[in-house]
């Protein structure tokens, strides 16, 4: 473990004293700020969010935050071993008693450790959306965590294909083409499959008539079936994220009282749910979406337990995170059967 | 105090040869890199590893260091085989690749503990890194960033990188290319240095001056195969027709004197004039001539090293 922190300490430190990596980090804080001002501006006059302006502005700025990482975390590691290669540091690192393992998991820490850095950058936004309220600290909490997971396989993807192959320019591009599989890509997949398996069925009604005959009465529908569909979204980073986050406490009706004729009636008028929580919306959706045609309207099925997405997709993130990392400790072990192509030889 | 003698092994060596390679071979998709290479390295000597390029000198290297595997044939370093016992050899060797990169932004100090670190030295490290920048010359720049660094600098710190661990055995890859000529000489004197004290060192080159100074053995390799060894106190010794070119303070008395003595040499050039001579012993013959005539011989080398002579007849004529 503590060759894992030597290596982890030294692309710190590298990093760190690089001094591109803090404009980057300044531009980020300053991109989150806009985003969460212009956000708080824009729903600060919008009339059925009384009470909740943190929660919309948590849920929109806990997206933002994911899709400009997902941007810039490929950039920071996709060429962590093929550039050490090419600057020549590689090799004397792999003949020291490092293991490779030593190496690739100094090198995800590093990485990982600098996304957190990046994630932190975020906790005073965060916390204006709080006092804002509407954001149960337990949301907080495990939002992060989810994000601070999401980040790291997004890491450790990008350290598989900078091991994996040779030139730096080719695995930034890949890396940044997982990224889009991951978030349009499943999007798209999920869209089409969905279409290619809608079924067409014959739905019987009775028209309350009773001279009519049985079964007279038929219609076709096309049904999607999602229930089949439903796990190609999955993996979906902002599915993930927006699902795992914990639901906030149901908004109350709102009653009012008025006193008529010495006594005081309370008139309560339930208040929407949808259009407050942006996590909460896209939890909903992705969960109605595994109930079988038919069970779709059965709201009281909403929130039960069993239709969970994100332990699927954050699984199976983490396990594809976890595979790119055992590539890329098995491509740095030494002494090596074959060189990258284009290493030279002699 | 001999700085390298006194702290340069921590380990000990494990048989009689630092390096011993037989019948190595390595394939690089249809390239045969090395098709059949022999080569020794015993402790206490300089041994050069000598070869036209493409010759397989870096892939043989890269097996000695334990990057790649060969194909076939036994390797063993300091008695440890690369392949089944990498850790051991590990620690037991250094090596110093023709390119290495530096970490930018770190500074000398920080990149030998660095290095300590990754050879499991620990709390010593510090330590060690500042015995390494003595040694290098490199104190004052102790605290400067690595790429601020000379080549030759950076070469002097590549080489002390390469000892963090006192390795018994030392791999250098091309060590003296790009470098001016006193750092040169300086590598020189440290590598003879170390092996004085008891390393084995493998200088690879095809610079073979520096190679006739400071190894003690030389390997000849070419198209992947050992063609030929030779102690480089043989070759000084080795006899044959060579060509030896003479300087005199004056021209025409030089020649002169040639001629009266029937040497067939040619005509004057602002170099000197070259005479075929057929041993070291008529050389010297030659020269004792001359004084006694009076000629004010200011030098007499021969034009071709033995090295270079060597080197040539045992790689060239292969087609």
């Amino acid at each position: 473990m503590s060759g894992v922190l030597t290596v982890a300490r030294l692309e710190l430190t590298v990093r760190v004293r690089a001094g591109r990596w803090r404009w980057l980090l300044a531009a980020w804080f300053v991109i989150l700020v806009g985003f969460t001002t212009l956000l708080r501006l824009a729903v600060s006059h919008a009339h059925n969010l009384q009470g909740n302006v943190g929660t919309v502005m948590y849920g929109g700025l806990q997206l933002f935050l994911l899709a400009l990482a997902l941007l810039v975390m490929p950039a920071l590691t996709a060429q962590s071993v093929n550039g050490d290669r090419e600057r020549g540091t590689l090799g004397v690192l792999q003949v020291t008693r490092l293991s490779a393992f030593d190496i690739a998991g100094g090198k995800l820490l590093a990485a990982w450790g600098t996304a957190c850095i990046f994630l932190l950058a975020s906790a005073p936004l965060v916390a204006w959306s709080m006092v804002e309220k509407g954001v149960p600290a337990i949301r907080v909490v495990i939002v992060t965590l989810v994000v601070a997971l999401l980040l790291g396989v997004i890491c450790a993807i990008s350290l598989g294909l900078s091991a994996l192959l040779a030139r730096g320019t080719t695995s930034s591009v890949l890396s940044y083409l997982s990224v889009f599989a991951l978030t349009l890509g499943t999007l798209i997949v999920f869209g089409l499959a969905t279409a290619a398996t809608t079924q067409t069925r014959v739905v019987h009604f009775s028209t309350g008539d009773p001279s009519a005959p049985a079964g007279c009465c038929s219609s076709e529908e096309t049904v999607a079936r999602t229930d089949l569909t439903w796990w190609i979204l999955a993996p979906n980073p902002f599915v993930v994220l927006a699902d795992a986050a914990p639901v906030v406490v149901e908004r109350p009706p709102i009653c009012r009282s008025f006193r008529t004729r010495g006594s005081i009636r309370t008139f309560c008028t339930p208040q929407p749910q949808s259009g407050v929580d942006p996590l909460g919306d896209i939890s909903r959706s992705v969960r109605s979406l595994r109930s079988p045609p038919g069970l779709q309207s059965n709201i009281a099925r909403s929130g039960g337990g069993e239709d969970l997405v994100w332990p699927y997709g954050l699984g199976f993130d983490v396990l594809l995170g976890g595979f790119m990392f055992g590539v890329a400790t098995r491509r740095l072990r030494t002494p090596r059967r074959t060189l990258p192509r284009g290493v030279r030889l002699a | 105090m001999n700085p390298v003698a006194e702290e340069v092994f921590m380990t000990s060596p494990g048989s009689a040869d630092g390096v011993v390679a037989i019948g190595v071979k390595r394939q690089f998709d249809s390239v045969f890199a090395l098709r059949g290479v022999d080569f020794t390295a015993r402790y206490g000597e300089v041994t050069g590893l000598v070869g036209p390029n493409g010759a397989g000198k870096t892939t043989l290297l890269l097996i000695l260091a334990t990057l790649l595997l060969p194909d076939e044939g036994t390797v063993r370093i300091a008695g440890h085989d690369p392949v089944t016992e990498t850790g051991a050899v590990r620690a037991m060797s250094g090596w110093v690749p023709d390119a290495f990169g530096v970490y930018d932004n770190l500074t000398t100090r920080e990149y030998l503990r660095f290095a300590g670190l990754a050879y499991g030295l620990g709390k010593r490290s510090p330590a060690r890194a500042e015995e390494l920048l003595v040694l290098s010359r490199l104190q004052d720049f102790a605290d400067r960033p690595v790429h601020v660094l000379s080549r030759g600098q950076k070469q002097r710190l590549g080489f002390v990188r390469s000892l963090v661990h006192g390795p018994r055995v030392l791999l250098l890859d091309e060590p003296a290319a790009g470098l001016d000529p006193y750092s040169r000489v300086e590598l020189r004197d440290l590598l003879r240095q170390l092996a004085s004290v008891g390393a084995a060192v493998v200088v690879s080159s095809h610079v073979l001056a520096d190679l006739e100074q400071m190894a003690d053995r030389v390997v000849f390799v070419d198209r992947g195969v050992t063609v030929g060894e030779r102690r480089i106190d043989d070759l000084a010794r080795a006899s044959g027709p060579r060509v030896w070119r003479l300087r005199a303070l004056n021209e025409s008395e030089l020649v002169a004197a040639l001629d009266r003595n029937h040497y067939p040499h040619t005509a004057p050039t602002p170099g000197g004039v070259d005479v075929e001579l057929l041993s070291d012993e008529a050389a010297a013959g030659l020269i004792a001539g001359l004084v006694r005539d009076g000629v004010h011989v200011v030098s007499c080398a021969p034009l071709t090293t033995s090295l270079e002579a060597t080197y040539l007849a045992l790689t060239g004529d292969q087609g």
